[in-house]
């Protein structure tokens, strides 16, 4: 679990009041970020974080620690995020096939997948990448699209991804793959367009 | 996890095996290695299988630099917290 976010916890309830407005704000950007990366939308997110932090604000004294709270607070800003307003926004929930997402023979022919000549930074750098991620994660079904953000955004572990999903580990891992690898393919037509461009550029 | 077909099998007779097969086998295991989370035996195999076989190292990687994607995106703009919000700490805080 993210120690910034225990952290935080932690202060507010000490009911150190000196200290929680940063650790309100800490908690706030952790909300607000998930409600908007699993929504997308602000207004959601904006209701996300609201709702979810009162709820804590009620809750606070319940847990014996910071770690059962902040697993709470993640169910607790899901639930909201199901419940948005925009539902249209999710996708049906329909599962992956692993075959569907396997890349076709031609693709991976050694030509089809050269190394990504772009780095990580690049993606959440450049506006457009970073449009194509946050369509990518958008367009997943919503309880893939949930395992995404919580394990590789929220940097959550296998573990407290699947308390706070309510499943498995084992199926919290099989959506996990199926997660990344249709993130994977939908970056990698953009990816492939501007390798093809650098070449130019060089040539 | 799937049964490991593929492993008992010798080195020359993985090397005659169909390559999108050993391929398909590999690729349901990308992600637990990047977590570190496959089984010893997995492992192994997989590394075996990576030191052949060009595209799934590209795949693997590209994969990878997806997950570093994810993990360093950040949301930019992030607003106050509303009064209520606010208000409902405080009044816990008492």
């Amino acid at each position: 679990m993210n120690t910034q976010i225990e952290q935080a916890l932690e202060i507010l309830k000490s009911g150190n009041r000196q200290d929680a407005e940063r650790a309100l704000e800490t908690l706030q950007g952790v909300v607000y970020g998930f409600g908007l990366k699993v929504c997308g939308s602000h207004e959601d997110a904006q209701d996300t974080a609201q709702e979810t932090l009162i709820r804590l604000a009620r809750q606070l004294r319940e847990f014996p620690d910071a770690r059962a709270l902040s697993v709470w607070l993640y169910k607790v800003a899901k639930t909201q995020c199901l419940m948005s307003r925009r539902k249209s926004k999710f996708a049906p929930a329909q599962m992956l096939s692993l075959d569907a997402l396997m890349p076709k023979d031609s693709v991976l022919s050694p030509a089809g997948t050269k190394t990504w000549q772009i780095t990580p930074e690049e993606i959440v750098l450049n506006q457009e990448l970073r449009g194509r991620l946050e369509d990518a994660i958008l367009a997943l079904p919503k309880h893939y699209r949930l395992v995404l953000i919580l394990r590789d955004m929220e940097q959550l572990d296998t573990r407290e991804v699947a308390e706070v999903m309510g499943i498995s580990e084992e199926t919290m891992k099989m959506r996990l793959h199926r997660a990344r690898v249709f993130v994977r393919n939908a970056l990698a037509g953009y990816v492939q367009h501007l390798r093809e461009g650098r070449s130019k550029s060089h040539a | 996890m799937r049964s490991l077909v593929m492993f008992s099998i010798s080195g020359k007779e993985e090397a005659k095996a169909m390559p999108d097969r050993r391929c398909k086998h590999i690729f349901a295991m990308l992600s637990n290695y990047l977590n570190a989370e496959l089984p010893l035996k997995n492992c192994r195999e997989l590394e075996r299988h990576l030191k052949g076989c060009e595209p799934c190292i590209a795949y693997l990687e590209s994969l990878r630099k997806t997950v570093e994607a994810c993990r360093r995106y950040q949301v930019r703009k992030i607003p106050a917290p509303s009064k209520k919000v606010r208000e409902a700490l405080w009044f816990a805080l008492q």
